[in-house]
Parts: structure tokens; sequence; C-alpha cells
């Protein structure tokens, strides 16, 4: 069986409904929100699409930097 | 002096009711005085759940309307040393009450009884907030669906802008053998993603539909769901329980089958 596994959908698309939830904003917003953070924060520090994350948590937004399993 | 403890969802159908009653009958097993309070005003259900259903005369409207004295509508459990039901009404609806009214019932219950389990409808509307007015702590019943979870997000953003800090997750009706061939998000999934302490995984349990067919909980029962709920009690009253292995609850052949259905 090659079939893909549906936890990884669910999964995939739970992060994207959750964080669009929290933020109250559309998953489109999310994107901008994390490409402007990614502009802003790329000005000070050395930074690639593969070592920046951000999370939007219930309470408060995590920016994860450099090298972090993700 | 007693703690309040809503136990709520967000979505319906995911168990809350069922977990109320096991947690109500499991804490007084534990020798503690349990109060549960359905306050799904229109659609009762925990009476049910309990076999409670035939000795009800007054219930919680009453109370708050003052139709009758708070010992006249406590239904007793006499499987248990102290656990004691007190139903929702059937024939009105959600604005019968008012939080303010539930926090001043709860705050009174407090004085007599260890835990107050406050059984919380399913939305975000006024059922929800009259059954949170009083919790000191919240108990969020999930599945291990897409939908479920995000109202469990939802909720306990909720709550947590309701000054209600003390959460704990229990994800209910899992199934090992999906969650092995990656059909199933597994508790880690949904911790990782909720990211409040869990207090209990409850497998899909037969015996948990057994026990709401009678009118049992399935607390008393000698079941792998039973062993949890009852763990998961201790935990309420702060002891450090291990948790379980969900996958020792299944018979031989099932576990035999997992092994062939890997290769």
């Amino acid at each position: 069986m090659l079939r893909k596994s549906s936890v990884a959908v669910a999964k995939n698309r739970l992060r994207i409904l959750v964080t669009s939830d929290r933020v109250e904003c559309s998953p489109g917003d999310y994107d901008n929100i994390c490409r402007e953070l990614y502009s802003s924060l790329s000005k000070y520090m050395e930074l690639t699409e593969e070592n920046f994350k951000v999370d939007i948590c219930r309470t408060h937004i995590l920016i994860t930097f450099a090298g972090d399993e993700t | 002096m007693g703690e309040v403890i809503v136990v709520t969802s967000g979505k319906g159908g995911v168990g809350k009711t069922t977990t109320t009653a096991n947690i109500g009958a499991g804490l007084s097993m534990l020798d503690k005085k349990v109060i549960v309070i359905d306050t799904d005003l229109g659609l009762r259900n925990l009476d049910v759940v309990m076999g409670l259903e035939n000795q009800i005369v007054y219930n919680l409207v009453d109370v708050v309307e003052g139709t009758c004295r708070l010992k006249q509508a406590l239904i007793r459990d006499k499987r248990y040393e102290s656990l004691y039901l007190l139903p929702s009404a059937q024939t009105r609806d959600k604005t019968a009450i008012s939080p303010g009214q539930m926090k001043k019932l709860t705050s009174e219950l407090k004085e007599e009884f260890d835990y107050i389990l406050l059984d919380c409808p399913a939305g975000i509307e006024q059922g929800f907030q009259n059954a949170i007015a009083g919790a000191d702590r919240a108990i969020i019943v999930t599945t291990p669906e897409v939908s479920a979870i995000r109202d469990a997000d939802r909720i306990i953003g909720l709550l947590e802008s309701s000054r209600i800090k003390d959460n704990a997750l229990i994800i209910n009706r899992i199934r090992m053998d999906m969650v092995k061939k990656g059909d199933m998000m597994s508790v880690d999934d949904v911790t990782e993603i909720l990211s409040i302490p869990l207090i209990g995984a409850i497998p899909d349990d037969e015996f948990v539909v057994i026990g709401t067919n009678q009118g049992e909980p399935v607390i008393g029962m000698d079941s792998l769901a039973g062993k949890i709920y009852l763990n998961i009690c201790k935990r309420i009253m702060g002891m450090e329980v291990p948790f379980e292995d969900l996958n020792s609850g299944r018979g031989f052949l099932a576990r035999l089958t997992d092994i062939f259905h890997k290769n």
C-alpha cells in the first residue's frame, strides 16, 4: 500500500484551521504574516526558508529560527 | 472547600456526558463527596447515562428559581457512597438560568461537596457560558478527528480568556489499530496541536457502549476504559499515575492481526 497516510492530511488541515481560528484571519493572511515577518527579520539576521518558522499559539506567537527541528 | 470542574468539548457527541458520569462515579469510589450537574437545558441526558432517569422529581431550573430546595432536587446514586445528580430541565431552554445564578449555586455547593462536576452542553452559546461561570478548572474532551480537535482549540481559547487556565485534555475513542496504520491521529499528534496537559486517553471500548445501554458506568467494569477512567480520577485528585498502554486491553487475536497488518 503506497497510499499517503490520512493522518498526515488531517494534521496539515488541522494546523491551517487552528491557526486561522487563533488569529481570526484567513489562511492567506497567515501566509502574509509569515512572509512579512520573514522579510523584516531577514534585514537583521541570516534567514533561509528552511530555518525560519512562525507558530501561532493560542496566547502568543512563536518564531523559531536556525536549525531547530520543525 | 470543593472544586468545580466543567467537562466541555465544543463539538457534540464526543463523550462529555459519558465522561462526566464515569468521573463522577470514580471520584466517589475514591471516597470523595461528588455532585454531577447536567447543565444541558432542554436536552437532558446525564440522568439516562447514569441510569437514574426514573427518579427525577425536581431539576436544576427548579433549584435556581426557588421552586424547591436543593436537597429535594438531588438524586442520590445508591450504588455509590456519596454520588449525587442534579438533573437538567427537559422542557426549558438555555435562557432559563444565567451565568450569575450558576456561579451562586456552585459556590454554595463547594461548601458541601469535594467535587462539583458540570456536564456542559455542546456549542459556545449561553449554555456554555452558564456551565463555565463558576468553574475552577476544565476537562476538555475530544476525539482524534479534525472537527473535534478544531472545536476543542476554540473552547480552550475561550476558557483561557474567561480566566480558566487549569485545563486538562481527555482524548476519547482512540482506535489503536487505525493509529498503527496511520489512519487515526495518535495521542501525541493531538496533544501537540492542542498543547494542554493530557489527563487521559480512552480507547474505543465496547464496554462503554454496553455501560450506556444499561445505565451503568464503565468504571466499575473489568475493562481497559474502566481502568483508565479510574486513573483519570486519581490524576484529578493530584496523584501521579503513569499513562496506560492502550494496546494491552485488546485481545491476543487482535494484536496478532496487527502484526500481520504491519507487514
